[in-house]
């Protein structure tokens, strides 16, 4: 059984077309992670799954029922906002009740089960605080325990930890994990920042333009994007790419070659982009065989590593180095070299990722 | 407390200019009320020789004590809390829930709607038709023809819809998700976050039904439906050419002038008992109308 299929799904505002068909099958229990840029159409997809947005077209089962046509109330589904959307005027108790009051649970059992979940998002103590007086965490997890509280088949998160500081953003983020860990509730999450999506996903769907770029868990995307879009996408700096052209051994790009595993044979000549991930390249002196010759414009400590910026003919590049606590030794760096069997290609029409069989 | 070293002769000159601005216009403003209550407590010879100014000459009751005993004045005021808190319950019921449909994107013909009301502000039927419009309806002299007639008011839609828009969208997804209907959703979630709102209105419609006079006098006959208001006014128009009343009132020590004083500050007292309480929202409400949130 599914936890949620989207079959076809299709969004249209009058002749616009923001969401094209997108097919995406979410398993029971598991964790998907929308990840992509501003106006990509996950959030619109994800608001679809809620009954927020009508489907203009496809179809959505939520396990295994069409629910195209069903209330949001209906669905058995909650969603937590990214403005957290708690009513200002009730107390957290209240808050979290408010769902369970309208679909008349007993009021004994409403009690117990707020407390219950109350105990595991750590607010029993502010049950009767309303939510002007708590701290952006505890608001998040108010609006957790409010789609807790009523056991969906599905939660929906639509960028919940964006409006929380860096530091309380990565707490929240293992607090949500964690909590998925236990309760085990199929959940779709919508995030632009791909630092989100790779922790918190047990598969990742990069979104552009309103359609999948690719699906899969997150080292697969890391490790074999689909394409110069996901490549570009995930990743922290992301890959650097570069036009180049096939060798008999390797890829030219500009006057340099790199070397890359013997597969590229036989299709020398086609023009493809080379992809290099920062952290994939180690620091060599110039003049050694399959090296990217550069010229450095920048460092900036981040303490244990460094970001290189480098330019290489009319390309900008980043790198990441190990400083061993000293830049210094990273201010003279002349070229870099990557293992041949981590250099990634792309066809440079179409930007897919090019399997030459290695 | 300013420190006036801190401003320049301009600013300190402009601020003396707003200073005698506002004294004048609160001369202007509380004095009709000094005058009318000093009136009231005078009596009726020192009313008509126009010798009051600002306090009470020969400062007597007999105005109140003749309104008082009076038992139209007492059913015209009773009549005034009816109309009043009955019209500002009937105008809530269709303006919250109007206000709620025309705030919300999702429903059809929504421009035009807004548009239909709008358009009542700017251009009514006249006097006439609307008229023979309650006639027509059987409402002419009756209570609850007043109560009907006026509950609908497009100034108050439209402030509160502007309010209900400025209430983020998520609080009504959120409680769509919760298992909220649109009942649900209204009462629950936008009725306790406008609650500024609500008693703006709440309070112009008030004020509006209090003073409400003009429409009462046409369309009501009968002495006993008539409100305080149109009660004033019949006061005014039969006491002075009344001989009967003449004649009481040179025995008494009260004229038409102070009768009418009377019935006046009688009228304004509880404006003023519940103006202090309501004065925080009054002045919201103005800006609500200028500022979207």
């Amino acid at each position: 059984m599914s936890g949620v299929n989207l079959s076809g799904i299709v969004k249209a505002y009058g002749a616009l077309q923001v969401v094209h068909g997108i097919d995406l099958t979410v398993a029971e229990k598991e964790f998907v992670v929308l990840v992509g840029p501003s106006g990509c159409g996950k959030s619109t997809t994800l608001r679809m799954i809620a009954g927020l947005e009508e489907i203009t077209d496809g179809d959505l089962t939520i396990h295994d029922r069409r629910v195209n046509r069903v209330a949001p109330k209906d669905r058995d589904v909650a969603m937590v906002f990214q403005n957290y959307a708690l009513y200002p005027h009730l107390n957290v108790a209240d808050n979290m009740a408010f769902g369970l009051r309208i679909r008349k649970m007993p009021k004994a059992e409403i009690k117990t089960t707020i407390a219950d979940v109350a105990e595991i998002l750590g607010l029993t103590p502010y049950l009767d605080r309303r939510p002007a007086d708590l701290s952006g965490g505890q608001r998040q997890r108010v609006a957790m325990g409010r789609a807790i509280v009523r056991h969906p088949k599905v939660f929906l998160f639509d960028e919940p930890l964006s409006n929380l500081d860096a530091k309380l953003r990565t707490q929240m983020r293992a607090e949500i994990k964690r909590l998925h860990n236990r309760l085990g509730v199929t959940s779709v999450y919508v995030t632009h920042d791909q630092v989100e999506a790779m922790t918190l996903a047990d598969r990742i769907v990069v979104m552009n333009d309103g359609r999948i770029e690719q699906v899969g868990t997150p080292m697969e995307l890391f490790n074999n994007p689909a394409n110069t879009f996901v490549a570009g996408f995930l990743g922290s700096p992301p890959m650097n790419q570069m036009k180049g052209m096939l060798t008999e051994t390797g890829a030219k790009i500009g006057d340099a070659e790199i070397k890359i595993n013997g597969a590229v044979a036989g299709h020398a000549g086609r023009d493809v982009i080379v992809g290099i991930r920062p952290e994939h390249v180690t620091l060599s002196d110039e003049g050694q065989s399959s090296a990217l010759p550069i010229s450095l414009d920048l460092v900036e400590p981040l303490g244990s590593e460094a970001l290189l910026h480098a330019r290489h003919g009319e390309d900008t590049l980043v790198f990441k180095a190990d400083t061993n606590g000293d830049i210094a030794h990273l201010s003279g760096v002349g070229a870099v070299h990557v293992p041949s069997h981590l250099v990634k290609l792309f066809d440079a029409e179409t930007g897919r990722a090019l399997n030459l069989g290695t | 407390m300013m420190n006036w070293n801190l401003y320049s002769r301009g600013d300190k000159f402009f601020a003396m200019v707003v200073s005698v601005l506002i004294g004048m216009f609160t001369v202007a403003t509380l004095y009709p009320f000094i005058y009318i209550a000093a009136v009231s407590f005078s009596s009726g010879f020192a009313a008509q020789a126009g010798k009051v100014v600002l306090t009470p000459i020969d400062a007597t009751l007999e105005a109140y004590g003749y309104i008082i005993t009076d038992p139209k004045f007492w059913i015209s005021y009773r009549n005034t809390f009816i109309y009043t808190i009955g019209g500002t319950i009937m105008s809530l019921i269709f303006i919250v829930p109007c206000a709620y449909a025309l705030s919300r994107p999702q429903l059809k013909g929504r421009r035009f709607f807004n548009l239909f009301i709008a358009f009542t502000m700017w251009f009514n039927a006249g006097l006439i038709p609307f008229f023979l419009n309650m006639r027509d309806l059987g409402l002419l002299d009756s209570m609850f023809g007043i109560i009907l007639g006026f509950a609908v008011n497009a100034f108050n839609i439209i402030l509160l819809r502007n309010f209900f828009e400025s209430i983020p969208q998520s609080f009504e997804e959120a409680a769509r998700m919760d298992g909220a209907n649109d009942f649900q959703v209204l009462w629950k979630v936008f009725i306790p976050l406008s609650k500024p709102a609500i008693a703006t209105i709440t309070l112009f419609l008030i004020v509006a039904r209090w003073n409400g006079f003009f429409w009462a006098m046409v369309l009501l006959q009968s002495e006993d439906k008539i409100p305080l208001q149109v009660f004033l006014r019949h006061t005014i128009s039969n006491l002075s050419d009344d001989d009967e009343f003449a004649i009481v009132q040179t025995a008494a020590g009260f004229s038409a002038e102070t009768v009418t004083a009377a019935i006046i500050v009688c009228s304004i007292i509880p404006v003023l008992i519940v103006y202090p309480f309501v004065q925080k929202y009054f002045e919201k409400g103005i800006l609500l109308g200028g500022v979207k949130e």
